[in-house]
């Protein structure tokens, strides 16, 4: 008698299904379908891919989690998750699904921006959506980036028409309440050409004992565009956040991004960074401080397409406890970007003997006329540091705070917004504090 | 004020310091001398604090208080100021915020409140005046980027603003041109009062022309071995250490 075994990954997409998507319009129901016929063909992946080689998601292929929308939320609990001082277009999602009662959306009346959630805008703004829903996102090998593809529930939508800017900031905060959700948040920014906008995007925790964040934020910088974003990674101990972040670049566009990941059980940021017009900066930053057994691995990828773009990358992490930070950045120079300024760093402090940090710095280059450089350093604390300032009447408690703030602080200059610098500073400070 | 006595210290195994006594009074100046390797620099990082070093052996008094029982911060609270041979660098802290904190740290040490920004700036334009340190230097990140002479400079500006009972120079005058020279001891001999005291530790007699000592004394292999006045100076720059690793090798 045969008997029917039925792999992780099966039953896991199985616990995904039973959601109706079938009042989208149908170009959307197509991405979907894509992505659930590509889903077919992969699996989890695991430690013996390369870039995989150091997080291991065994962990979630056996757990049971399902999407739910979260009833009854309270709104004091919602309130907890807002950045102090900041002054934005709030859009807040929980469970992956738009909470329009905590949400401020914004149309400006001559068409100027829209701020609202992608359902609306697949509806109202079709026109808008459609080319730039997916187009990123179409890597027939990303598991999480095809099973966040086929599920979501929704996310943000920002777009600003050309020559326009963002008043103010959009705050997009993504929160998990309940027990085994997947949470698919998927978010679309696009600036036209040379308008501008600041996007910040968080992840918070209301209460869960066990989640699944998968998340994908797709960016367009039109001509001449400017767009900042912060991310900020702030989920509780039973979560785990697999992240894709996409962002096309064109003709001297300016996009930053500044990955903050500090709460979490794992954490995984797949950021990928195509320069597709000549002119264009690209900056990336990531300041990384972790304690507890938390899990964090940045993948970075910067395509240099076209000539004469800078790429500026800087990646700082000071690991405390059992923590582990892994760095991969690739910086891909096509044999026609001549010009090309890529410049990438990545520096690790070890706070214990238990810390983990892993750095893999990679340059493929084709051009010829290209100033590319990368560095990573994994070192223990500055002793020498530490006692000049403590021979200076500092004590060891504030003398290793002063260093640590001064090492990351590098990193956290590039937030403008001066809110969500000090949000991200205090999360940091607190994580310069064993756990143990 | 401090009192060395029977001092022993060793780094990785090997003893560098073998029972030294030291008396240094309020008022004083007292130069310490010594060929290479004779343990100079070990008996400054030993009396700042510095963890690398095990004491062996030995004890000392500074105010009253078992300096050795004391952390580093402990130490700069208590009056004690090491003026660094290698001032360290430290990138993303500014030279300004540092000293603030230090400031601050040490007053909280001694019980006081912190300085009122306006009266913390005046303090700083008047003791960056004493050693001709730029006020541009103060936005800057700790010695990051700074000449020999500034580096050697921002020591004896830290020295001024934390204004201690003991204030203990490491070869402070290496590598300094005759200017910087003239303007660290005269920042030096403007802190001085009969109430605290210096210890110069140095490899030249020049800056003993600057820094006036009331004793001389020369170290060698872990020991005092010889103590005079400033004239001991003058006879180690002209005949050398020879005659007195002798005439101590016989008295063994």
């Amino acid at each position: 008698m045969a008997t029917l075994t039925i792999s992780d990954k099966e039953r896991f997409l199985i616990n995904q299904e039973g959601q109706d998507f079938s009042h989208e319009a149908k170009t959307f129901i197509k991405i979907r379908e894509l992505a659930l016929k590509n889903l077919k063909e992969l699996d989890f992946p695991t430690n013996k891919l390369e870039n995989w080689k150091y997080t291991n998601l065994r962990g979630i292929s056996k757990i049971e989690f399902r999407p739910q929308s979260a009833i009854n939320i309270i709104a004091a609990k919602v309130k907890a998750h807002k950045i102090p001082n900041l002054d934005a277009y709030t859009l807040v999602f929980v469970n992956g699904f738009f909470s329009a009662e905590f949400s401020d959306t914004a149309e400006e009346k001559d068409g100027n921006f829209v701020v609202t959630n992608l359902n609306t805008a697949k509806k109202k703004f079709i026109k808008f959506v459609e080319p730039y829903l997916g187009f990123q996102t179409r890597a027939k090998d990303q598991f999480f980036v095809n099973l966040n593809a086929a599920f979501s529930q929704d996310g943000a939508f920002v777009y600003v028409k050309a020559q326009q800017k963002l008043d103010k900031p959009v705050h997009i905060i993504n929160l998990v309440d309940g027990d085994l959700v997947a949470a698919y948040p998927r978010n679309l920014i696009i600036a036209d050409k040379l308008a501008e906008a600041q996007v910040v995007v968080s992840y918070e925790t209301i209460d869960t004992a066990s989640a699944l964040s998968n998340v994908v934020n797709e960016v367009f910088v039109a001509e001449g565009a400017h767009v900042q974003m912060d991310k900020i990674q702030n989920e509780n101990g039973n979560t785990y956040h697999i992240g894709a972040d996409y962002a096309v670049q064109h003709k001297d566009s300016t996009f930053t991004i500044n990955t903050i990941p500090a709460n979490g059980k794992l954490i995984r940021n797949n950021l990928s960074i195509l320069l597709d017009g000549t002119g264009c900066t690209a900056n990336l930053n990531g300041a990384i401080c972790l304690n507890g057994d938390i899990h964090v691995d940045n993948q970075t990828y910067v395509d240099h397409a076209q000539p004469n773009c800078d790429s500026n990358e800087l990646y700082k992490a000071v690991v405390n406890d059992q923590a582990a930070s892994i760095f991969n950045g690739k910086i891909y120079v096509n044999k026609i970007a001549q010009q090309t300024n890529a410049f990438q760093s990545n520096a690790n402090i070890l706070m214990s003997d238990d810390a983990k940090a892993n750095s893999k710095p990679q340059l493929e280059i084709y051009a010829d006329d290209v100033k590319c450089s990368h560095g990573c350093t994994i070192g223990q604390f500055d002793d020498e540091a530490l006692f000049y300032l403590r021979a200076r009447g500092i004590k060891e408690s504030t003398a290793k705070k002063v260093l640590l703030e001064a090492f990351i602080g590098e990193v956290l200059d590039n937030i403008k917004i001066e809110a969500v610098r000090d949000y991200a500073s205090a999360l940091i400070a607190k994580n310069f504090n064993s756990k143990n | 004020m401090l009192k060395i006595n029977g001092l022993k210290a060793e780094i990785n195994g090997k003893e560098i310091l073998k029972g030294l006594n030291l008396e240094v009074k309020p008022g004083e100046v007292h130069a310490i001398m010594g060929p290479n390797g004779s343990g100079k620099s070990t008996l400054a990082s030993v009396l700042a604090g510095r963890e690398e070093y095990e004491v062996t052996g030995g004890d000392v008094d500074f105010q009253g208080e078992d300096l050795l029982d004391l952390s580093p911060e402990q130490r700069a609270g208590e009056g004690l100021f090491l003026a660094f041979q290698y001032p360290v660098e430290i990138p993303g802290v500014s030279n300004i915020n540092f000293i603030k904190t230090a400031v601050n740290e040490v007053r909280e040490y001694r019980g006081l409140p912190n300085l009122e920004t306006k009266e913390f700036m005046k303090l700083l334009k008047e003791k960056q005046q004493l050693v001709e340190l730029s006020g541009k230097l103060a936005n800057r990140s700790v010695n990051e980027g700074f000449s020999g002479g500034e580096k050697k400079r921002n020591e004896i500006f830290q020295m001024a603003m934390l204004n201690p009972k003991l204030g203990i120079l490491d070869e402070t005058d290496s590598g300094l041109d005759i200017d910087a020279l003239r303007i660290v001891a005269n920042g030096v001999n403007e802190l001085k009062t009969k109430d605290n005291a210096f210890v110069v530790v140095t490899h030249y007699q020049r800056l003993l022309d600057y820094i006036v000592p009331d004793f001389v004394h020369v170290l060698y292999d872990g020991r005092i071995v010889k103590t005079g006045t400033k004239e001991l100076a003058l006879e180690l720059e002209e005949k050398g250490y020879d005659w007195i690793i002798d005439e101590f090798k016989e008295t063994v």
